[in-house]
This record gives structure tokens, sequence and C-alpha cells, in this order.
């Protein structure tokens, strides 16, 4: 702090200042004398203006201090600090001279609770979420197994659409790829995003599964996937979407809500994809599944003719032998009855000369020529 | 272009179908023959040399 001050050594001829000297003075007084320190306190009266810069006051039981925070250093924040948070800030303190006010420039902002005004405009927006259900487990849907259209959200020259790109190549080319071109980090990039996903919100793209991504980057550019606004956008998308937004540490609201999380482009593009080869594989399988069902089932065809087949000659057999038997018993019985047979047991046939039967006696007067039919030839004969 | 996996869905039923069904040979010959296009169908597409990237109308505030 130097010397002790002497206010009024400089006091001018006529005894009295302007205003504008003693703020002046006070100012450079109390910059030389007070270098950028921390504060502690809490927030209070804030207020954001149209042009981006903060005005609130720090306060503690006794006493309070006007703070400004402007634009170019609040942009890097998740968002204004809630009223009644306690926070550090690393400021500059000095005299506004056009009100002659003591105040602080504040250049950075922590929350005194664990992880900073980050972790608290996080857990308030997950609330939210959390709340109107978008970060249910059950609303995660299932990735398609053969996606056809893949949407990318992301910058057209960044790093992830190549990654992204280069794994669909190798693993899927079946895949077209649809970028929805947005700004992924630095200023606007919250609204350029929610307007990518938008557009895929509508459906008219007509995509199996969308990624939303971004390479590597600070914690902070980290912050739009953080936004709430963002987050809601991602819920809205009409098919599954993958998260990768290049933090393995920093799980975001993106990630939360999406349907699945990946740690990089490369990896969500892995997840979005079957590998091909393996697919291959598997079709080739069916190829040869499929031969074989049809060829066991020509199979089964010639197995039921041979059957079939087998059958009509076992009955056509059967058939035969069956009119054989028959035959043979007809041939006996034939036998039996016939005359022949009775010649052979010694009997005769007298026949007249007009072949007739000579049964009677009185068909045979004396002196009667006939023939006699013996069993192995005929006589002729005369009654006497 | 028909999804493949619905391509793919399809071949699977018409190989079990064939595989366990006693099926008409007239009514297996043709599962066989839809099969076998299918078949080709799913080849042709895994066997296609590059994907395509295509850059959706610009979704407004899309870019810088």
């Amino acid at each position: 702090m130097g010397a002790p001050l002497d206010l009024f050594a400089a006091a001018s001829a006529e005894g009295a200042w302007t205003v504008s000297e003693v703020t002046r003075r006070a100012r450079t007084v109390i910059e030389a004398g007070l270098p950028p320190l921390w504060v502690r306190g809490e927030v209070t009266g804030f207020k954001a203006w149209r042009s981006g810069h903060w005005y609130f006051s720090l306060r503690d039981k006794t006493a309070q201090i006007r703070c400004a925070m402007f634009r170019d250093d609040n942009r890097r924040l998740p968002g204004p600090p809630p009223e009644g948070t306690e926070v550090f800030a690393f400021a500059r303190p000095s005299v506004y001279e056009a009100k002659g006010e003591f105040s602080l420039t504040v250049k950075e902002l922590l929350s005194t609770e664990q992880g900073g005004l980050w972790k608290l405009a996080f857990e308030k927006a997950k609330a939210a979420l959390q709340k109107d259900g978008l970060l249910d487990p059950a609303r995660k849907r299932r990735l398609p197994p053969f996606p056809l259209r893949i949407a990318v959200v992301t910058s057209p020259d960044g790093a992830a659409l190549r990654d992204i790109e280069a794994v669909i190549t190798r693993r899927w080319p079946l895949a077209e790829l649809i970028l929805v071109a947005a700004k992924v980090q630095g200023e606007g990039a919250e609204a350029s995003v929610c307007a990518a996903l938008q557009v895929l919100g509508k459906g008219t793209l007509d995509v199996d599964v969308a990624i939303v991504g971004r390479g590597g980057g600070s914690a902070e550019d980290l912050w739009t996937f953080n936004s709430e606004r963002v987050a809601r956008a991602v819920a809205a998308v009409p098919c599954p979407v993958i998260s990768a937004v290049g933090h393995e540490t920093d799980v975001t609201l993106c990630d939360l809500v999406a349907d699945l999380r990946a740690p990089t482009p490369s990896a969500a593009a892995e997840a979005a994809t079957p590998d091909r080869v393996d697919v291959l594989a598997h079709v080739e399988h069916l190829a040869e599944r499929l031969a074989r069902g049809l060829s066991q089932r020509a199979q089964r065809t010639v197995d039921r003719l041979d059957r079939t087949g087998d059958r009509l000659t076992g009955a056509m057999q059967f058939r035969v032998e069956q009119s054989r038997a028959l035959l043979t018993a007809h041939g006996a019985r034939l036998d039996a009855l016939s005359p022949l047979k009775i010649l052979a047991r010694g009997y005769a046939v007298a026949r007249d000369e007009h072949g007739r039967v000579l049964k009677q006696v009185k068909q045979l007067p004396a002196g009667r020529e006939f023939t006699l039919r013996v069993t192995d030839g005929e006589v002729d004969a005369r009654v006497r | 272009m028909p999804g493949f996996g619905e391509q793919l869905e399809r071949l699977e039923a018409i190989v079990r179908k064939l595989e366990a069904e006693d099926l008409d040979l007239d009514e297996a010959l043709k599962l066989f023959e839809e099969g076998v296009e299918r078949l080709r169908a799913a080849r042709e597409q895994l066997t296609q040399a590059e994907s395509k990237v295509k850059k959706a109308l610009k979704g407004e505030g899309s870019g810088r």
C-alpha cells in the first residue's frame, strides 16, 4: 500500500477540489493500493443488461460492494449466478467516477459450492429435465441394427465429421451420412446446435439415427452441450440420438438426454453401425442354410417317392401271390372234377356215333355199336 | 431400396421356413428363389464401395 495517504496534501489553492478531481484521485489511489484480488460474498441485486454486461452487488453481514462483470468475461460462464449464491469473485477494485461509486470489476466468478457455478447451473438444468421425465432410462431408444441414413450434427470442417466418415466408410458404407451443419463452439454455438437439431426434429430428413458431436475441446466449450435448450432439442429428435461430445470425464446434459453416450465421434460411429464383415459372414451363413434347406426339402420328396414306389411294388407282389394261390386252388378243384380223373379210377364212358353218352340199358340193345372211352384212349365195341 | 434390416429379416424367415416346415416342393422352390434374390441384393449392398456424405439443407443458424 505504500506510504500513508494524505488526501489533503494536494488541495488546490482555492481550498476545494472539483468532484471529478476527487473521484479520479480516489480511483488512482484505490487502483494502486488494492491490486486484483479474490473476494468472497453473496450475490444480490443481480441485473443483466441488454449489452451483455452484468451488474450486481456482493455483500456479507455488514457491508456490500457494487460489482460489474463485462460481457467478454461473463460469456464464458454457464449462466448468471442465482440471487443469494455465495461466490468467489476475482476482481479489480476501482471507483466508477461517473457515480463516485466504489466498485469491483469482476473478471472471474466461482460458486463456493463444489464445482462452482458450472455445477450449479448444470444441476439446476438437470433437475428441470428430470422433472419433465427427459432423463428417464425408459426413454432410451434402441439403436437401429442396420441404419441406412445417419445424420451428423457437427461442424462441417471439424475433426468429428472426418472421424465419423472414416469409420462409416470402413464399417458400414451402405449408410448415407447426412451432415446437418452447426457451429459447435464459441459464441452462437448453442443457437446453432439447437437450430440443427430442430431441422432433425421435423423428421423430414428420414434418418435412422443421429450423432451429435464435436472433437475434443476445453471444458468451457463444453457448455454448449450443457445447455438445457440443447438438451431439450436432443430429446425432441424423433430418431435415436448418440451424443459424442468428445470429453471422457465430464458428462454433459446432452449426454444424459441422448439415447447413447459415446466418448468420441469415432466411438459414436462404431456404436451406430454394424461391421459389414460380420454381417457379410452372417449372410453367407444364411446362404448355406438356404441351399441346404432346399436340398433337404428335395431329398424328402425323393425319399417319399422311394417309399411310395416300395409300397407299390409290395402291394403288387402281394396281389400276384394271392392270385397265384387262388389259381392253384381252382386248379386243384378243377382237377378233381375232371372226367379224365374218373376214368383213371377205372370208370369208362360209352358214346354213340354222335358222341352222345349212353347211360341207360335201353340205349344199348343187342348188336349196338358204340365207342368206349377209357383212361388212355378209345376202343370200338358192340353189345352181344 | 428396402431397408437392409427388413431384407435380412425376410431372408432369415425364409431359411427358417425352409428348414422347419414341410412345404409343397413347389412352394419350397418359390421361397428358395426369393431367398436367392434377397441374398444377391444383400451381398451387393454389403460390398458397395463407399459411403456418401450428403449435406442437409443448410439448417437455419447453421455454419459459422
